[in-house]
């Protein structure tokens, strides 16, 4: 039985690599150095449009395939990419907080012809930290103040984001990501966050002209 | 190690300029700090003229609505410019934060966050500050079993409760009667008969000798329906246009996501508890003894007028003063507030 679901898989998988290739594929150069993969994110940060803040990040190719479609009118190119994200940042609720943040996860991302991007970042590894105003603690009639006060809280997060690619200029996509984000514990539970995240990425060194995989 | 001092440059900007944002000038002041008090961290907003130290500090009402959203009319525009009024988030809503347990969440902790607050003050502006104590609708509950715990009205020179509950189970049968009454008076003048029929046909669905807590939202929430209705047809009119500052403080002071959420978080939570019997003081009212400002719109339907009759003749108090607004609702503040700021302004005044 184990045999026949070893040959079965062999089988898918030759078929899938076999239909990628029809389609012409690139796969990412396993010699491109660290840099060359990495694209950097500065953005402005709004949580509920009006708290401004800012956020940067850093995403890490870890996969890349693109399929080129052979059409009359043309060629068709869609790049889909899976990639190591993490970002650090931070929001001013004028009347209350400051809240600064990082988190970690994966991204998945695709990229149609016209350079158009649609993205999903889950971010289930995230730190959320508020720092307050100045802060006293009440304890047994006692009044002390606190230092560094503020709270912190585990922030898995989720982001929708759309964007473009922008051929041949240093920063080389725009972005904007709808943000949900869940603080916990919260008071006596969780708090739901929604952000917006507005940017530029940018890569510190330009890539190759030609991949040697390109067929 | 540039882009260090960088990333420490872009976390530090923001912290130093948030914690200078606040304005010492005594006669004007603005500022905000937390209260941390059992897992909770509070935000109060202190605004106004403290240089004589008098403090009104504000309880909102809901539960689960914001200190903040109280700033407005003559609240900001006069009362501000006479005492240092405090806008305090309480435990669990607004902006508040914090790590505690459903057990920490009910009226006797918050009663003590409002005694932690007042202790806070005392330690930043001096054990001469004086303090005036006004709820608004549930901030009255809070008021109320704040003042009758402990010695806590040793502390306090006044209390104003602004359309604010004492019983909760009283409530539940001032509902049952005001409807009754205002559905007929409603009908007689041929205003909304329907509505108003539904209404009456509403109040016989509901029990009328135990109070539950089912029957209570159902005629809590008719309220707000009903007292809308009301204003529509001109019974309650603004003496000013409160609206837009009401809409901002809600949109723009706060996070409006984070206070609606955490305000139905604590309604959720702090219901658990039994509000007909915790939330019920009407047997300890004449142990208040400070002097007591009651304001009351006539035409208040979530909290009825009757209820404010109620509590004016059970308290202990010697000066005891209940003020009838004929053209406002369950917020006087908001529409008769030239002559509310008048009446909170004389009694602060009198009894500093």
């Amino acid at each position: 039985m184990k045999k026949i679901a070893l040959c079965c898989f062999y089988f898918i998988s030759l078929q899938n690599h076999a239909q990628l290739i029809s389609e012409k594929q690139k796969v990412v150069d396993s010699t491109t150095s660290f840099l060359e993969k990495t694209e950097f994110k500065l953005g402005y940060f709004g949580n509920a449009l009006w708290n401004p803040g800012l956020s940067s990040g850093a995403e890490y190719v870890i996969r890349e395939k693109i399929r080129i479609k052979e059409r009359k009118r043309g060629n068709k190119t869609i790049t889909k990419q899976l990639l190591l994200n993490g970002n650090l940042g931070f929001y001013w609720d004028p009347r209350s907080h400051v809240g600064v943040f990082t988190d970690y996860g994966i991204t998945w991302r695709r990229t149609n012809n016209k350079g158009k991007q649609i993205s999903i970042e889950f971010n289930p590894l995230g730190y959320h930290r508020s720092f307050f105003p100045e802060t006293y603690e009440v304890k047994n009639g006692e009044v002390d103040k606190v230092f560094l006060p503020g709270r912190g809280y585990y922030a898995p997060s989720l982001s929708l984001g759309f964007g473009r690619l922008r051929k041949g200029k240093k920063l080389t996509a725009s972005y904007f990501n709808i943000n949900f984000k869940l603080l916990t514990p919260y008071n006596t539970g969780s708090l739901p966050m929604v952000s917006f995240n507005y940017g530029y990425r940018f890569k510190l060194k330009k890539k190759k002209k030609h991949t040697k995989n390109e067929k | 190690m540039r882009n260090n001092y960088l990333k420490i440059g872009l976390f530090f900007v923001p912290v130093l300029f948030f914690m200078s944002c606040a304005k010492e000038d005594i006669n004007d002041l603005s500022d905000t700090f937390y209260v941390r008090h059992k897992g909770a961290d509070m935000p109060a907003h202190i605004y106004g003229n403290a240089s004589e130290k008098v403090f009104l500090i504000l309880l909102h009402g809901g539960p689960g609505d914001s200190g903040l959203s109280y700033r407005f009319g003559t609240i900001k525009n006069r009362i501000e410019k006479s005492c240092a009024v405090v806008y305090f988030d309480q435990r669990g809503s607004g902006m508040s934060q914090g790590r505690f347990s459903e057990n920490d969440f009910n009226i006797d902790v918050m009663t003590e966050d409002v005694m932690a607050l007042v202790k806070v003050i005392q330690h930043k502006y001096g054990n001469d500050s004086r303090f005036f104590l006004m709820g608004h609708s549930w901030g009255g509950t809070l008021g109320i079993a704040t003042l009758l715990k402990n010695n806590n009205q040793d502390f306090f020179k006044g209390w104003i409760n602004v359309d604010g509950v004492h019983d909760w189970r009283q409530l539940y049968f001032g509902y049952i009667e005001n409807y009754k009454v205002l559905s007929k008076e409603q009908i007689a003048l041929g205003n909304r008969v329907d509505y108003w029929q539904k209404v009456l046909n509403k109040v016989k669905t509901v029990d009328p000798l135990k109070p539950n807590l089912e029957d209570f939202f159902k005629l809590n929430r008719e309220a707000f329906i009903a007292e809308t209705n009301i204003r529509r047809d001109g019974f309650i009119v603004s003496d000013g246009d409160y609206e837009k500052e009401i809409v901002n403080n809600y949109v723009f002071k706060n996070n409006l996501l984070t206070t609606f959420w955490s305000g139905a978080m604590a309604r959720n939570v702090l219901i658990r508890e039994d509000i007909f019997k915790n939330w019920s003081f009407e047997d300890r009212l004449n142990e208040i003894k400070i002097p007591s400002l009651l304001l009351w719109g006539k035409h208040d339907v979530v909290i009825p007028y009757q209820i404010g009759e109620r509590i004016s003749v059970k308290m202990g108090s010697k000066y005891k003063k209940h003020v009838l607004f004929e053209q406002s609702g369950h917020f006087p503040g908001g529409t008769e507030s030239q002559k509310f700021a008048d009446e909170v302004e004389a009694f602060i005044s009198m009894n500093k």
